[in-house]
């Protein structure tokens, strides 16, 4: 009887840890980073040196706005890896950085011809 | 019998003159407090919530366009970003300030959405998802823009001359989102010559937009023509959201302020 009892306790214990277990689960892996934190993160320091100079665009010559146009293109398969809010954020932000320093490039090859 | 013959005939034509007198229909102006206002959709009816109401009049007043178009990402058409809640509560989009620690003037920010939300946060959830509800805010228009120099036409309110006068201080930087970078170079301001015989040529102020939306806001997306005069805008693409109609027709001063742009003087 002792042992039937114990038993149901158990049985008890066990489903309940379970329902905790699940829950835990259920909320996923821990939250990503808040945006607040410092850019600690390898391809974020990149990304900040990157595209912290698209208003000095105009005064970089060809070969510089190439390199820019490189590294935007390096940084994008790392970006993609990030959960989907921040590879949503910046992917669209390398995008406009990349975007503005292709179109610089174009602008100066232009004006030689 | 001829009587009701003749009674018909009069109730249609009652009925469709009317109608057919007006080709297209004609667009209300928006009230001053309204313009710049964007409903977002994604998903909010889907998930048992009104609409999202987005006034830009209290946060242009607060942060430069840079800051939300570019730093935090939002795109430049309604429903274009496709916010998640989960965006939000991860700190991103409306969660970058609305995240209950960020402070405007003493108060804290209320904070965006959350999985958490139960029936109490009801009245949290709404002061965003607000659409067709008699909302409280705690902004409100005409006691925040009495003291602002006026304009005609938009939200009544001359942003830039309130910028100028040190009325409103829109911050250029959002800790956490915008890149460290250095304050941009004045650009010189250029004229565009309209092409219409007695129109005035277009002044475009560099300076001004670029210091509130940077380069890459407007450059390659809106702006794509890179050599000057190899693109042609007109009035009519403008008017559907194209090029300078990409601020200038809902929430920038709007097409209806002519001078504001033609504003060069035809010479003699």
């Amino acid at each position: 009887m002792t042992t039937y009892v114990g038993r149901r306790v158990m049985v008890a214990v066990l489903l309940v840890a379970g329902f905790a277990g699940s829950s835990v689960f259920a909320r996923g892996a821990p939250e990503p980073q808040g945006a607040q934190a410092p850019a600690n993160e390898a391809w974020q320091r990149e990304f900040d040196h990157v595209c912290s100079r698209t208003q000095d665009a105009m005064s970089f010559s060809e070969e510089e706005l190439v390199a820019f146009v490189r590294r935007c293109d390096a940084l994008l398969p790392q970006i993609e890896k990030l959960d989907e809010t921040r590879r949503k954020v910046y992917v669209g932000r390398l995008k406009m950085c990349r975007g503005l320093y292709a179109y610089v490039l174009e602008s100066k090859r232009n004006e030689k011809k | 019998m001829n009587m009701k013959r003749f009674a018909i005939l009069a109730l249609i034509l009652a009925f469709c003159i009317p109608s057919l007198s007006q080709t297209g229909t004609k667009k209300k102006r928006p009230l001053p407090y309204d313009f710049g206002r964007v409903v977002i959709n994604n998903y909010s009816e889907n998930s048992e919530l009104s609409p999202v109401v987005f006034q830009h009049w209290i946060h242009r007043s607060r942060f430069t366009c840079r800051v939300c178009h570019v730093d935090i990402g939002f795109g430049m058409k309604a429903g274009q970003t496709g916010i998640r809640a989960v965006d939000n509560e991860r700190g991103y989009y409306c969660g970058a300030c609305h995240n209950g620690k960020m402070t405007v003037d003493g108060k804290p920010l209320f904070a965006a959405c959350s999985r958490k939300a139960g029936y109490d946060d009801q009245k949290r959830c709404e002061r965003c998802h607000s659409l067709g509800k008699k909302v409280q805010s705690d902004q409100d228009f005409f006691t925040f823009s009495q003291p602002l120099p006026k304009e005609r036409f938009g939200n009544g309110i001359d942003w830039e001359k309130s910028e100028e006068i040190g009325l409103i201080k829109p911050a250029a930087h959002l800790d956490g989102f915008t890149s460290p970078r250095r304050s941009l170079a004045v650009q010189k301001d250029f004229d565009l010559n309209p092409k219409v015989e007695g129109m005035p040529d277009i002044i475009f102020s560099h300076k001004k937009h670029t210091v509130w939306n940077g380069c890459e806001l407007c450059h390659p997306d809106i702006f794509m023509g890179v050599k000057k005069g190899s693109s042609h805008y007109t009035m009519v693409d403008i008017s559907e959201g194209k090029s300078c109609g990409a601020c200038h027709v809902s929430v920038a001063f709007p097409l209806t302020d002519c001078q504001r742009c033609h504003s060069k003087q035809v010479q003699p």
